[in-house]
C-alpha cells in the first residue's frame, strides 16, 4: 500500500464553477432527451430514498408521541413542538449541558489536530532529516492499524495516571499528532506547494520555523478547513470513547446522552428523542454545507497552480 | 494561526516566539480545563473536612426524586457526609460498574444486581457487611431477605427492597370481551391458557391474551420451582433439568402456537417502561411484572390492573413463587469510607423515615418492622402491591439461593437460545439441551 | 489531475486515493544534495517539528506491544497478569459466541462492502455523464455517509424497521406482511446492512473525482471504434479507476471488520436478537470492559489484527492482476 500511498500528488485546485458550467452544457447538448430525463428521475428517485429516513426524523420530532406510527405522512397533521422543549429536559442534566460538553470536547480536539499535525506534516513534507522515510512509512502504518488493538492497554495506561472520567483520554492524543490522517493530508497538501516558496525564504534568511509559519501555514489553509470539517464531524459523532471514558453523567457527550433515551426501565419518549437527534445531527448538516462552500472557495482563491 | 500572510512578508515570528505560541497553546488546555467539567480539576476529593461519598443506582428520574428526598434526610442528620449521587438505565448501568471497579474506581455504595453479586464478591470486591455489625443492623430482615446476599457466611449486600413477581391483567379487557378474571390464588397454568385463548379469539388477536418473556431469569425461576427443582441449587450448581426446560418453551410455544401469545417477533427492544409497556398500548391483556413497578404500570393502563399470583402455585409440585429483590445495596471493598457508608446502608434500611421518602420504587423496605410502619402511608396501588408481598412473605415458601457466579452468563444466552426456539430455528428439547449444556459449563467453567 | 482535497478527503480514517506518479522525482534530490552539509541543523530541526508526533507514538507503540503481551496472559485488571500462553487463543476456537460473532462480522462485510462499492459505483458514473445540479445530488448523497455512524441514525434506523415502522407501512402497500426486522434474528443484520449501503456517499465522492480524471479522448476514441457501452466501461473505465476501486475495497474492509455502535446502539449494548449482531468488537467490548476478561479480549484483538491484515494482504498481491497502475 505504501508505495501506492507516497506518490505525490499535485492537488490541482479547480473551481466548481466552471466545472457545474461543464455539467450543465454537457447535459444539454451531450445526450438526447430521453437519456436525461431518465437520469434526473433516477437520481431523484435514489436521492428521496436515501433522504426520507431523515425527513421522517424531523418530522416525526414534531409530532404529538401518539401520532408518529400512525400518520405516516412527512408533513404532521398536528404539531407538537413541545417536544423540542421537554425533550431537551427530559434527562438528569439538561441537553445544554450535553451539548456544551460535546463542543468544548470539540473544539479543543480542533486546535490539538490543526497543531500538532500541521508541524508532523511540514517535518514530513519539506524537511529532510535522517529517517525521514522510516518515521513517515511508520507514520503510514499507524493509519492503516485497527484501533481496537490499542484499546485495552490505552484504557489501563489511562486508568494509571487517573484520567478516567475526565476529558484528557479524548483530547491528548489529538495534541499529539496520533491522527494520521491528517497528517497524510496536509503532507499531501504541503507537497503541492512549489518547492522555490522555500527556496526564497531561504535565501532571505528564514529558517525553517519562520518558513513554516509565515509562508507554509498561511497556504495551508484549505488543508486546514478540511481537517477542522472532518475532526468535527468524526469527534462529535464519536461514541465508543466517551462511552469508555466518561462515567460521571455530567461529563456525557451529545451520543451519550442520547442513547439513555432509550432506557429499559425509564421513559422512553419518542418525539422527544427524535427532537433531540434532529438537535445532535443539525450541526453536522450545517458544517456540511458551510463547509463544502468554504472548501471549494479556499482551494479556488489559494490561485496556487 | 491561519492569517493569510503573503510569503516573503515580513512577519515577526521566529523560532522562539513560535515555541513560545505553542506552549502557550499546549498549557492553555489545562487551563481552561480546570474551571471545566471533564478536566479533574473541580475535586471530588475532599476540600477540608467532611466525606464525600459516591452512591451510584439505575432507575429514572422518578425514582431518583424519591431516593434524593432520603438522601437530604440523611445529609441533614450528617452535615460532614455529602452524597454523590450518579444513576443510568440499568443495561449501561451494568458495564459502566464493571469499567469503574476496572480503572480502580469503585463507587462507595451501589445497586447491585443479584446476578453479578457473586462475579464482584468473588472478586474480593465488596465489602463484608458482617464485619461491620456495629454499624449496620442486619437483624430486621426476614430470613429469607437476610439470606439473598449471603456467600459463604459473608454478607456483601442488603436488599434495596422486596418485590417478587406477579401476573397482572386488564380487567378493562376481560370485561369488554366478555372473559371472567380467574382466581389469582388458585389459577392453573391451564387457566391461562384458556383465558389468553378467549380474548385473543373474541379481539381477533388486536389484542394477545397473554405475554411474559420466556428469557427473564425471574419468571423461569417460578417456572422450575413449581417442577419441584431450583435453578441453582444451594451448592451453586445448576439445578434444572432439561425435561423442564423443555417444558418451559413447549407450554409458551403452545400459547404461540393456538394464537393466545403473540407470534415470533412481536415483542422488540423499544423502551422498557411502563408507558411504553405491550400492556399499556393495549396489545397485551396479561403479562408478568415486578411487583414494585405496579404503581407505575397501572398508572399507565389507567387503573385497571389486577395483580394476581403467578399461575400454578397450588396445582404445583411445591411453590415456585419467591421474595426476591429488584436489586441489593452492597459497598465497595475498596471504600475510602466504609463506615460512613455502612451508615448511610444502615439509614437506608432501618429509617422508616428513608423508607417513606423512596417509597416502594424498589420495592416493600426488606425490614418487616420498617414495612409495617409505612404501610399506612402508602399510595393505594403501593398498598395492593405491598399487601400481596407481605402476604408472600408469611407463607412457607422455598427459599431461594444466590446465583453462582457466571449468572448474568446465563442470563445472556438464555437470552439468545429463548429466540432461537421463539423463531423456530431450534426445537424446545434442543434449546433446552443447549441451555444445560452452557449453563452447566458456564458455571463450572 | 482534477482531484482536489476537497474530494479525497472523503472521511477520518480513510486516505486519499492512490493516483498516477505525476512530480518529477529529480526534484527531491535536487533538493537533497542542495541540503547536504546541513544535516545536523537539518535533523535538529525535523525533530522538533516531530516532537508532538513522537510522544504521540508512545501512546500507539506501547499499547500496540503491550497489547500482544496480555494477549497471553490472564489479566481481571485487579491482579497481575499472569502468563498463561497461548490458552486465550486455544480458548477462542471453544466459543462459540466468538464463533457467531466472526460469523456476524464476515457476513456483514462482505455483503455491505460489494453492494455499497456497487452503489457508489453506479452513481458517481451516472453524475459523471454530465448533469445538471451535480452539486446538489452529490451533497445529497455524500451527507448520510457522514451521519451513518452517529447514535441518531442508528436510533432512528431501530424505529424506521421497526414492526410499526415505515418500512413495513411500504412492504403493506405491496400487500407483503409486516416483518420483525430488529426482534428476529434472520433480519436484524439485514437492517444494519442497509444502513452501510445508505452510506455509499463516501466512496462515491471518491470514484466521482476518479472518474474525472479520465481523459474524454479515450471514450471518443472508443465511440468512433463502435465500443458498446458495456464494453467501454470494461475497457476503459474499470482499468482506469481500479486503483480507486482497490483503494475504496481496503478502507471499506478494514473499518467494516471494525463495525461496534451500530450493534451497540441498535440493541441496546447486546448485540441481540440472539446474538445475530453481535459484532467482533462489540463481543470484544463486552469481554474486555464487561467480564473483565482483558487478557482474552487482547488476543481477540490481535487475532482480528492478523485477519485484517491477511485480507489486506490477499487485496493486495491480487491487486497485479486487476489493477492498473500505469495509466
Amino acid at each position: 500500500m505504501s508505495q501506492t500511498l507516497q506518490t505525490p500528488r499535485a492537488a490541482k485546485p479547480s473551481s466548481a464553477k466552471p466545472n457545474e458550467d461543464a455539467d450543465a452544457l454537457i447535459e444539454r447538448f451531450g445526450s438526447t432527451r430521453k437519456s436525461r430525463f431518465t437520469r434526473h428521475v433516477i437520481l431523484c428517485a435514489i436521492g428521496l430514498v436515501m433522504m426520507y429516513p431523515l425527513l421522517w426524523l424531523v418530522s416525526s420530532s414534531l409530532k404529538p408521541n401518539g401520532l408518529i406510527f400512525e400518520d405516516l405522512s412527512l408533513w404532521p397533521t398536528e404539531w407538537s413542538p413541545s417536544n423540542y422543549t421537554e425533550g431537551w429536559n427530559a434527562l438528569e442534566y439538561d441537553f445544554g449541558i450535553y451539548f456544551s460538553n460535546s463542543i468544548i470536547i470539540v473544539v479543543l480536539s480542533i486546535i490539538g489536530n490543526l497543531f500538532s499535525c500541521s508541524l508532523a506534516a511540514y517535518g514530513f513534507a519539506r524537511l529532510n532529516f535522517t529517517g525521514r522515510k522510516l518515521f513517515f512509512a511508520l507514520m503510514l502504518g499507524t493509519m492503516m492499524l485497527p484501533g481496537h488493538v490499542l484499546l485495552i492497554p490505552q484504557y489501563i495506561m489511562f486508568a494509571k495516571i487517573g484520567w478516567l472520567n475526565t476529558y484528557y483520554p479524548l483530547l491528548v492524543p489529538n495534541f499529539l499528532a496520533t491522527n494520521a490522517f491528517y497528517i497524510f493530508l496536509m503532507v499531501q497538501f504541503m507537497r503541492s506547494l512549489p518547492q522555490e516558496l522555500d527556496d526564497a525564504a531561504r535565501i532571505d534568511g528564514c529558517g525553517p520555523f519562520r518558513t513554516f509559519w509565515s509562508i507554509i501555514l498561511p497556504l495551508c489553509r484549505p488543508a486546514f478547513a478540511t481537517t477542522a470539517i472532518f475532526t468535527f464531524i468524526s469527534v462529535w459523532n464519536e461514541f465508543f470513547g466517551p462511552l469508555l471514558y466518561l462515567t460521571d453523567p455530567e461529563l456525557y457527550t451529545v451520543p451519550l446522552a442520547l442513547r439513555q433515551f432509550i432506557d429499559s426501565e425509564g421513559q422512553s419518549q419518542w418525539g422527544q428523542m427524535f427532537a433531540m437527534s434532529v438537535l445532535s445531527l443539525a450541526p453536522i448538516i450545517g458544517f456540511f454545507i458551510a463547509g463544502q462552500k468554504y472548501l471549494v472557495k479556499g482551494i479556488a482563491t489559494t490561485g496556487l497552480k | 494561526m491561519t492569517t493569510e500572510r503573503p510569503p516573503g512578508s515580513g512577519s515577526e515570528f521566529n523560532r522562539r516566539n513560535l515555541f513560545k505560541l505553542s506552549g502557550l497553546g499546549l498549557a492553555a488546555v489545562p487551563g481552561l480545563a480546570a474551571c471545566g467539567r471533564g478536566f479533574g480539576g473541580g475535586g471530588d476529593d475532599e476540600s477540608g473536612d467532611g466525606v464525600t461519598l459516591n452512591m451510584v443506582w439505575w432507575g429514572d428520574a422518578t425514582r431518583a426524586e424519591k431516593t434524593q428526598a432520603a438522601l437530604d434526610i440523611f445529609t441533614e442528620a450528617n452535615p460532614d457526609i455529602t452524597i454523590k449521587v450518579e444513576y443510568q438505565d440499568s443495561g449501561p448501568y451494568q458495564d459502566k460498574l464493571a469499567t469503574r471497579f476496572a480503572a480502580n474506581d469503585a463507587p462507595d455504595l451501589m445497586a447491585m444486581r443479584m446476578d453479578s453479586l457473586r462475579e464482584y464478591a468473588d472478586r474480593g470486591a465488596l465489602l463484608d457487611l458482617n464485619e461491620h455489625a456495629d454499624d449496620i443492623d442486619l437483624s430486621g430482615l426476614s430470613e429469607n431477605a437476610a439470606n439473598l446476599a449471603e456467600v459463604d457466611g459473608s454478607v456483601f449486600g442488603v436488599p434495596a427492597g422486596l418485590n417478587a413477581v406477579g401476573f397482572v391483567i386488564r380487567t378493562d379487557f376481560a370485561e369488554q370481551y366478555g372473559v371472567a378474571v380467574p382466581d389469582g390464588n388458585t389459577w392453573s397454568w391451564d387457566d391461562l391458557a384458556t383465558f389468553a385463548q378467549a380474548i385473543s379469539d373474541a379481539s381477533g388477536q388486536a389484542v394477545y391474551g397473554t405475554g411474559f418473556d420466556a428469557q427473564t431469569l425471574q419468571n423461569l425461576v417460578v417456572w422450575v420451582r413449581q417442577q419441584g427443582e431450583d435453578l441453582f441449587t444451594e451448592d451453586g450448581k445448576l439445578g434444572v433439568s432439561a425435561a423442564t426446560m423443555e417444558a418451559w418453551f413447549t407450554m409458551i410455544d403452545g400459547l404461540r402456537q393456538s394464537g393466545a401469545y403473540p407470534p415470533a417477533g412481536f415483542f422488540e427492544e423499544i423502551g422498557g417502561g411502563a408507558d411504553q409497556s405491550y400492556i399499556a398500548q393495549g396489545k397485551l391483556a396479561s403479562q408478568i411484572i415486578p411487583t414494585n413497578n405496579f404503581l407505575s404500570y397501572n398508572e399507565a393502563c389507567g387503573g385497571n390492573l389486577a395483580l394476581l399470583r403467578i399461575p400454578g402455585e397450588t396445582q404445583a409440585v411445591r411453590r415456585g413463587q419467591s421474595v426476591d429483590c429488584p436489586h441489593l445495596w452492597s459497598v465497595a471493598s475498596a471504600s475510602k469510607h466504609p463506615k460512613e457508608a455502612v451508615k448511610l446502608l444502615d439509614f437506608l434500611t432501618n429509617d422508616p423515615e428513608a423508607s417513606l421518602a423512596t417509597g416502594t420504587t424498589r420495592g416493600v423496605p426488606a425490614s418487616s418492622a420498617v414495612a409495617e410502619e409505612i404501610k399506612g402511608s402508602l399510595e393505594p396501588d403501593d398498598l395492593v402491591a405491598t399487601e400481596y408481598l407481605i402476604g408472600l412473605q408469611g407463607e412457607d415458601l422455598p427459599r431461594s439461593y444466590t446465583y453462582p457466579p457466571g449468572g448474568s452468563a446465563i442470563a445472556d444466552f438464555l437470552d439468545v437460545i429463548a429466540v432461537e426456539v421463539e423463531f423456530g430455528r431450534q426445537t424446545p428439547a434442543d434449546g433446552a439441551a443447549q441451555f444445560i449444556a452452557e449453563a452447566t459449563a458456564a458455571i463450572e467453567g | 489531475m482534477t482531484t482536489t482535497p476537497t474530494e479525497t478527503a472523503v472521511m477520518p480514517g480513510a486516505v486519499a486515493p492512490p493516483a498516477p506518479q505525476r512530480k518529477p522525482l529529480s526534484k527531491f534530490m535536487a533538493r537533497k544534495r542542495r541540503q547536504g552539509g546541513r544535516g545536523v541543523r537539518k535533523d535538529r530541526a525535523g525533530y522538533l517539528f516531530l516532537l508532538p508526533w513522537f510522544i504521540g507514538m508512545l501512546f500507539t507503540v506501547v499499547p500496540f506491544f503491550a497489547s500482544l503481551y496480555l494477549a497471553f496472559t490472564d489479566y481481571n485488571l485487579l491482579n497481575a497478569p499472569k502468563w498463561i500462553g497461548l490458552e486465550n487463543f486455544a480458548d477462542m476456537f471453544r466459543d462459540p459466541v466468538l464463533l457467531k460473532s466472526l460469523q456476524v462480522t464476515f457476513i456483514y462485510t462482505f455483503v455491505s462492502v460489494p453492494l455499497s462499492l456497487a452503489a457508489a459505483l453506479g452513481v458517481a458514473m451516472i453524475l459523471n455523464r454530465g448533469i445538471r445540479g451535480l452539486p446538489w445530488y452529490r451533497a445529497v448523497f455524500y451527507l448520510p455517509s457522514l451521519l451513518g455512524a452517529s447514535v441518531a441514525v442508528v436510533l432512528l434506523w431501530r424505529y424506521i424497521f421497526g414492526f410499526d415502522g415505515i418500512v413495513n407501512a411500504f412492504l403493506g402497500w405491496f400487500g407483503i406482511d409486516a416483518i420483525s426486522w430488529t426482534s428476529d434474528p434472520d433480519y436484524a443484520l439485514t437492517t444494519l446492512i442497509i444502513l452501510h449501503i445508505w452510506t455509499f456517499g463516501s466512496p462515491m465522492v471518491i470514484f466521482l473525482a476518479g472518474l474525472r480524471q479520465i481523459p474524454t479522448m479515450y471514450y471518443e476514441a472508443a465511440a468512433v471504434d463502435g465500443a458498446s457501452k458495456w464494453r467501454r466501461f470494461r475497457s476503459i473505465t474499470l482499468p482506469l479507476l481500479s486503483p480507486i476501486i482497490f483503494f475504496n475495497l481496503i478502507q471499506s474492509l478494514i473499518a467494516s471488520f471494525q463495525t461496534f455502535t451500530q450493534g451497540f446502539v441498535m440493541n441496546n449494548g447486546g448485540g441481540g436478537p440472539a446474538n445475530s449482531t453481535l459484532f467482533y468488537n462489540l463481543y470484544l467490548y463486552q469481554q474486555g470492559f464487561n467480564q473483565f476478561n482483558m487478557g482474552y479480549a487482547s488476543a481477540m484483538a490481535w487475532t482480528l489484527l492478523v485477519i485484517i491484515a491477511v485480507f489486506t494482504a490477499i487485496t493486495f498481491f491480487t491487486a497485479k492482476y486487476w489493477v492498473n497502475y500505469d495509466s
